[in-house]
């Protein structure tokens, strides 16, 4: 075994929001099939949603990813809190006019109407609940107008749920929910994002038994168990360094070293 | 890098935090069952000191019967000397003169005569013949019967072969219940035996010898002996029958060393008398 294995173990579960990174498992697949069928629809506005860390970001960075080859996509990971600057970061990505001033929703919806573009461009929104009310209606109406279809991806809270907002139902949407991995998903999600790094060794170290800890732990969350097992392969990195790994061992995962992972990230309150 | 020492140290107090609530669910289970078994001991203990009560009440009803049948054994003999000791009372109560008053009185109640007068010789001796005999009446029938038939002497040789007569009767019923009660002993050795093996009493298991050594199975009678010895060396009892059993089994020489012994550490006068008894042969 190689001394650097752990450390491209650990580097594999960074958290990054990478097409590269997306790991192909069935459930998501099926999802995400049904995403890009779902553009290809006269749908106005689509609304991804889910709790954090249950991939969304990934969702839509892969589909920016695959889109942009074959039409107009603009991705927005951050969100444009402003109004005008909203519509002038539109106008000139989509429309290629560059505006000086304040641009409001009139002069933009005027600046769509005259646009001459043949398919409908495909803005996709990250983070949308951080919009205003009115910014969200305002971006509702102009995907009224067919000429730009929006995807927005929203934080389902448990505070407010948000797809049950006025605005989100009077229109006809497709909605797609995201949601944790199971125990299964998760074991494949791991591998399979092991044996992209050809850390064919680290990958099998993942037993049934460890990854079911993994999961009562992150409960599937994709960022969480990203983040524990970053921690994980740095502690087996340190334990590398110090001449240690004979003591916890290198055919299986131990749950010892998942629950310091956990308790080094605060999964676990110790 | 991580600092993996300080968390192991975090890991090790954390698994021992989530251990807490198992042990004490487990050790709080423990105590519960144990003090659940405890219960359940004590009420069988009081289950079985009432067995003991019963069997040592059973053990009394036996003695007693056993008494009864000793009594019975010799009941002829009390009785035939009751009625030896009654007889010449009769004869001495049954004087001419005051009888046929009382006979008269008896009799001929309607001829009442005022010169008639109770001999207080009569009361006397009545009241202090004090038989407490269930079969007084029977003879004062007897009495008044042979009173009215024949004369004095007469009298009390029919009542002699009338009592003769009952207490011959007697200790056949009796012989009966002697066989029907050593079937009983039989029986109550085999549970106590069982009970003995359940609670380790060494009451029961002395009991146990004496009941062998009663029946004649002296080597049984020396085993439970040894075991109630085992158990507790303070009991006399079992040093008795322990070295009974061992005379009985022609051990004499052991028995009297087995004593010797006891007695130096006792100075039990009992065993004392049972040496003396062995040593001059007069237990064998």
């Amino acid at each position: 075994m190689s001394a650097s294995i752990y450390i491209n173990s650990k580097n594999v579960f960074l958290d990054t929001v990478s097409s590269k990174d997306y790991v192909q498992l069935d459930r998501v697949s099926t999802i995400y099939q049904s995403l890009k069928d779902s553009i290809k629809k006269p749908l106005k506005m689509i609304l991804l949603y889910g709790k954090p860390g249950t991939g969304k970001s990934m969702f839509l960075t892969k589909l920016f990813h695959d889109l942009s080859s074959s039409q107009i996509v603009h991705l927005y990971k951050t969100p444009i809190l402003d109004e005008s600057e909203f519509y002038k970061t539109l106008a000139q990505d989509i429309f290629s006019t560059k505006y000086n001033g304040e641009l409001n929703f009139t002069q933009f919806m005027k600046i769509v109407g005259n646009s001459e573009i043949g398919s409908i461009p495909v803005v996709l929104l990250d983070e949308a609940q951080l919009y205003s009310d009115i910014l969200m209606e305002k971006i509702r109406l102009i995907s009224d107008t067919r000429t730009i279809k929006f995807v927005i991806t929203l934080h389902k809270t448990e505070k407010e749920d948000l797809i049950a907002k006025e605005h989100f139902q009077t229109r006809i949407w497709e909605t797609i929910e995201l949601e944790n991995a199971s125990s299964s998903e998760l074991k494949i999600y791991i591998q399979k994002k092991l044996m992209k790094a050809n850390c064919f060794d680290t990958a099998n170290m993942f037993t049934g038994k460890s990854v079911n800890r993994i999961y009562k732990l992150t409960n599937g969350n994709y960022r969480d168990t990203n983040k524990l097992l970053y921690t994980l392969f740095d502690i087996y990195a340190a334990y590398e360094d110090n001449y240690q790994l004979s003591n916890i061992g290198t055919t299986q995962i131990p749950i010892k070293l998942i629950e310091m992972s956990a308790i080094h990230t605060g999964l676990i309150n110790a | 890098m991580l600092n993996t020492r300080e968390l192991e140290k975090r890991w090790l107090k954390h698994k021992i935090k989530s251990y807490i609530p198992h042990v004490v669910i487990t050790l709080s289970t423990i105590t519960i069952i144990l003090v659940i078994f405890a219960f359940i001991n004590l009420d069988e203990g009081d289950k079985n000191l009432f067995l003991v009560d019963e069997n040592k009440t059973q053990t009394v009803t036996q003695k007693q019967v056993q008494d009864e049948t000793i009594a019975v054994e010799t009941k002829p003999y009390v009785e035939i000397k009751q009625i030896t000791k009654t007889a010449p009372e009769i004869e001495a109560i049954v004087t001419p003169a005051p009888l046929k008053s009382t006979l008269e009185n008896n009799s001929s109640s309607s001829e009442k005569s005022l010169k008639l007068s109770p001999s207080l010789n009569f009361i006397n001796k009545m009241q202090h013949s004090s038989l407490p005999y269930y079969n007084n009446e029977p003879i004062t029938k007897k009495k008044t019967q042979t009173l009215k038939k024949a004369p004095q002497k007469e009298i009390v040789e029919e009542i002699q072969d009338l009592k003769v007569e009952e207490t011959i009767h007697i200790p056949e019923e009796e012989v009966k219940r002697v066989t029907i009660n050593r079937r009983n002993v039989a029986d109550d050795i085999k549970h106590i035996i069982k009970r003995f093996k359940k609670n380790n009493n060494p009451a029961l298991s002395l009991f146990v010898a004496k009941k062998y050594y009663e029946l004649g199975d002296y080597h049984k009678a020396y085993n439970y002996a040894l075991i109630t010895n085992q158990i507790n060396r303070d009991i006399e009892a079992s040093w008795i029958v322990f070295s009974k059993s061992l005379v009985k089994l022609n051990e004499k020489e052991m028995a009297i060393k087995t004593l010797k012994e006891y007695i130096s550490n006792s100075h039990s006068s009992t065993a004392q008398i049972l040496l003396d008894e062995i040593i001059s042969g007069k237990f064998k």
